[in-house]
């Protein structure tokens, strides 16, 4: 909305205020019911934020975040200054890439595979049991991932058996990232389905009538009404995702990683850990986290433009 | 007579328990302790060892157990949170970055000054209290720990059935025990080598009996050099490597977890480790307990003769592991000396006793020949009492000038093997010159630096790298910063000269 436009629409300076109040006294129960979001936001969310000083001082949780020398750009010096940061990032985008590239469609694909279920009981009860991986535990998942794949578990077995070749799936840096995708996919593609069936039971069922009449098959149907019937749910998805790309998490990765594949498995999230929690380096690693939201910040700031660009409304 | 002297020996406890239990309302001290014990639950209600503590000092410990499995992972959260601190903690790492750091920022009370004034503390060997030292200040009192603990242990009757009857003297000797080992371990589904993740005992034992130096080492121009760099540390790792092709360790071993390890030898699935040799003798008396054997089928080796003729050995330690440190959770001097006169009672025989060994009658019996045992009589098993009253409370132990515990144990063989090594080898010990350094590259980037030194190790151990690929991650470890912190542990040991 342009700014003229805006004025003649809330009027400005006084004006503005005065039809605030009244629009706020008119529903008043509707902005009280707010409130207790709107407080949850400030008190955890945006308060918390002022911690991100820590970044420009040498932070000791004994001085406080007061009583903390204060140390400039120090550390986003002493971050670039370390050659570390290059082989963190890279391991860090390189596991974002294949996530989106390979994780990101799989719900989507999921959903649609869902939504062609005829038979609804049938129907519903896939869709329980999919969203089933998403509560178990990440610490679970990578146990049951050592009992299968480790070197007496059944699968290493049988890829021996069948291929000839060992697979060293949890000590071959080459087959690291694969199974940390894998591991992803199994626990939360299900979980992912249910905001794309939301955006799914969307979808006027008199275009598929109209279709079929038109003599229409499944994948014509598929591809011309219910693709592009979720297409801005999936443009939303893929900005909002963008801007995680800097974010892999630590959890998973330190189950994973071990002496053989940690030069794979180390990512900024991981790194941040090590030396935050770890090492105690609180405001060096606070630092790097404030770079990475920058970087966040701007990557999803660009796609959103990117997907207004395309004719897509994007994510605001 | 021994009956009647161990009757006046309690005589005496009891009247120094008197005597030094004042009026005064006892102090409450929050105490974090690692747990060794996890799966027994500590009793504190009631429990005589805390009772007798509490008695004797005015003390009264309020213990938070950490498995010790997570204990250097919590020893970080905790250190994040100073409202929540614990007033006493035990570090087991006295050089880790967490620990400086936190020094620095002010976690912990400086007791420099305040250490003459307690006579059983200051009895402790000042070069043990210098290796603990930050930035030259003393914030803890170390625990004591044998120097000459690094070694090869192994199976005796497995190595008998495969032909070798004699310790290995050279390391022709152990590697021809290996192989052994290795031959029958693929007869029944076990290997020769007993090796896990944690890979720094296991790496270190081997290169330094090769020649190489402990961590770091001194050339003849008198500068720091990290050991790796050393040419005979490559011959160590070969060692490893050629055992690990040979089929002789777990081709998993890098996703063992350290909790494994003495499981492993337990249930026959490795047949040798190095590794402290207390543990040794311990594993003896597991196999003597729980599989019924009575002979001895584990030997311990402090070290082998390589081929430049020398015999070294990797000492673990620096003579402490770990320390125990005041934190500021305790607000004034007044506490912190209360808290040190406390320290220091742990350190009399009394203390030695208590802490280390808990009450007669409850978590050990000094029986008819006067030596003091774990259980009651030979066939009692009173070992979940033991761990329910004492548990893990030796870990509080620092025994700064000892053991002073006046009843001694009945020594077995490896037992007495493990102690005359404590004074017969000393001289074959390979010191880390930097142990007492500090470098800030080491401060910042110390455990990622380490982390990748050791990963590079393992990868060419398991074949995984071949030399080009290890010296380019020694390489790579060079430009990352251990260059630096190679010239700045220089740099403060020539300051030292």
């Amino acid at each position: 909305m342009k700014k003229a436009e805006r004025i003649a629409v809330y009027g400005s300076g006084k004006e503005y205020w005065r039809r605030l109040a009244t629009e706020v006294k008119g529903s008043i129960w509707l902005y009280l019911l707010l409130s207790p979001g709107l407080v949850y936001l400030v008190v955890f969310k945006y308060l918390p934020m002022w911690g991100v000083v820590i970044a420009f001082e040498n932070y000791s949780p004994f001085g406080g975040i007061f009583g903390s020398e204060w140390v400039g750009l120090k550390w986003f010096q002493y971050f670039f200054s370390n050659k570390m940061w290059t082989r963190y990032l890279t391991n860090t985008l390189i596991l974002s890439g294949m996530n989106i590239l390979f994780y990101f469609p799989a719900p989507i694909i999921l959903a649609l595979m869902l939504n062609e279920v005829r038979h609804l009981r049938y129907k519903k009860l896939m869709q329980t049991l999919l969203y089933v991986p998403h509560f178990i535990s990440i610490v679970i998942v990578v146990s049951i991932t050592y009992v299968i794949f480790g070197s007496d578990g059944i699968i290493y077995k049988l890829t021996e058996q069948l291929t000839g070749t060992e697979i060293k799936y949890l000590s071959d840096p080459a087959v690291f990232r694969w199974m940390i995708i894998g591991q992803t996919i199994w626990k939360e593609t299900g979980w992912g389905t249910i905001i794309f069936l939301a955006a799914l039971t969307n979808v006027d069922t008199q275009l598929y009538e109209a279709a079929m009449v038109d003599g229409a098959g499944r994948w014509r149907r598929l591809w011309h009404i219910t693709l592009p019937a979720i297409r801005s749910t999936i443009v939303l998805m893929l900005v909002l995702r963008m801007g995680s790309v800097l974010d892999t998490g630590h959890e998973h990765l330190i189950l994973m990683a071990n002496a053989m594949n940690r030069s794979v498995s180390q990512t900024l999230d991981v790194f941040v850990y090590q030396q935050g929690i770890a090492a105690g380096q609180y405001s060096y690693t606070t630092a790097i986290g404030l770079l990475k939201s920058v970087v966040s910040i701007i990557l999803i700031v660009t796609s959103n433009k990117i997907a207004h660009a395309l004719g897509e409304s994007g994510l605001y | 007579m021994k009956k009647l002297l161990s009757m006046l020996l309690a005589l005496v406890m009891l009247m120094s328990v008197t005597s030094f239990a004042a009026a005064e309302e006892p102090l409450t001290v929050t105490v974090m302790l690692p747990d060794f014990y996890t799966d027994v639950d500590f009793v504190v209600e009631g429990n005589p060892v805390l009772e007798a503590i509490e008695a004797a000092t005015g003390v009264k410990l309020d213990i938070q157990w950490i498995a010790n499995s997570s204990y250097g992972d919590q020893t970080s959260y905790t250190l994040a949170d100073p409202a929540n601190m614990p007033m006493v903690m035990v570090l087991t790492g006295a050089r880790d970055p967490i620990v400086v750091n936190s020094a620095r920022q002010g976690a912990f009370w400086d007791i420099t000054d305040m250490l003459a004034d307690y006579p059983n503390l200051s009895a402790g060997p000042e070069g043990v209290y210098n290796n603990i030292k930050i930035d030259g200040r003393l914030y803890g009192i170390f625990r004591s720990r044998a120097q000459a603990r690094g070694g090869i242990y192994y199976r005796t009757d497995i190595a008998a059935e495969m032909g070798i009857t004699e310790e290995p003297k050279t390391i022709e000797d152990l590697t021809a025990l290996a192989m052994a080992l290795t031959e029958y371990g693929k007869a029944h589904d076990a290997y020769a080598l007993n090796m896990v993740k944690y890979v720094a005992g296991t790496i270190g034992i081997i290169t330094v009996a090769h020649g190489a130096p402990y961590n770091w080492g001194v050339n003849e121009a008198g500068e720091i050099y990290p050991a790796h760099e050393d040419p005979h540390f490559l011959e160590g790792l070969n060692w490893l490597r050629d055992l690990y092709a040979a089929g002789g360790i777990d081709p998993d071993f890098m996703t063992i977890e350290f909790g494994e390890w003495d499981k492993i030898e337990r249930n026959d699935k490795a047949f040798m480790r190095f590794d402290c040799l207390d543990n040794c003798y311990r594993q003896q008396e597991w196999f003597e307990t729980n599989k019924g054997v009575t002979d001895t089928v584990w030997a311990m080796v402090s070290s082998v003769t390589n081929a430049q003729g020398e015999n070294r050995i990797w000492p673990q330690n620096a003579g402490y592991s770990g320390e125990i440190v005041i934190t500021k959770a305790v607000k004034d001097e007044a506490t912190v000396r209360k808290i040190l006169a406390f320290l220091d009672w742990c350190n009399t025989p009394e203390g030695c006793t208590l802490i280390n060994w808990g009450v007669d009658g409850q978590t050990f019996w000094v029986r008819e020949d006067g030596f003091r045992y774990t259980n009651p009589t030979d066939d009692a098993d009173m070992s979940l009492q033991v761990q329910q009253f004492q548990h893990s409370l030796n870990q509080l132990g620092t025994n700064v000038a000892g053991d002073k515990t006046p009843y001694l144990q009945q020594k077995t063989a490896l037992r007495m093997e493990y102690d005359a090594y404590q004074l017969t080898e000393l001289d074959k010990i390979i010191n880390d010159p930097c142990h007492a350094l500090t470098s800030e590259t080491n401060t910042m980037m110390g455990t990622t630096l380490s982390q990748m030194l050791e990963d590079a190790h393992v990868q060419y151990i398991a074949g995984l790298i071949d030399e080009d690929g290890l010296r380019a991650a020694w390489a790579e470890w060079s430009a990352m910063g251990g260059e630096a912190m190679t010239a700045e542990y220089n740099a403060a040991y020539q300051a030292t000269k």
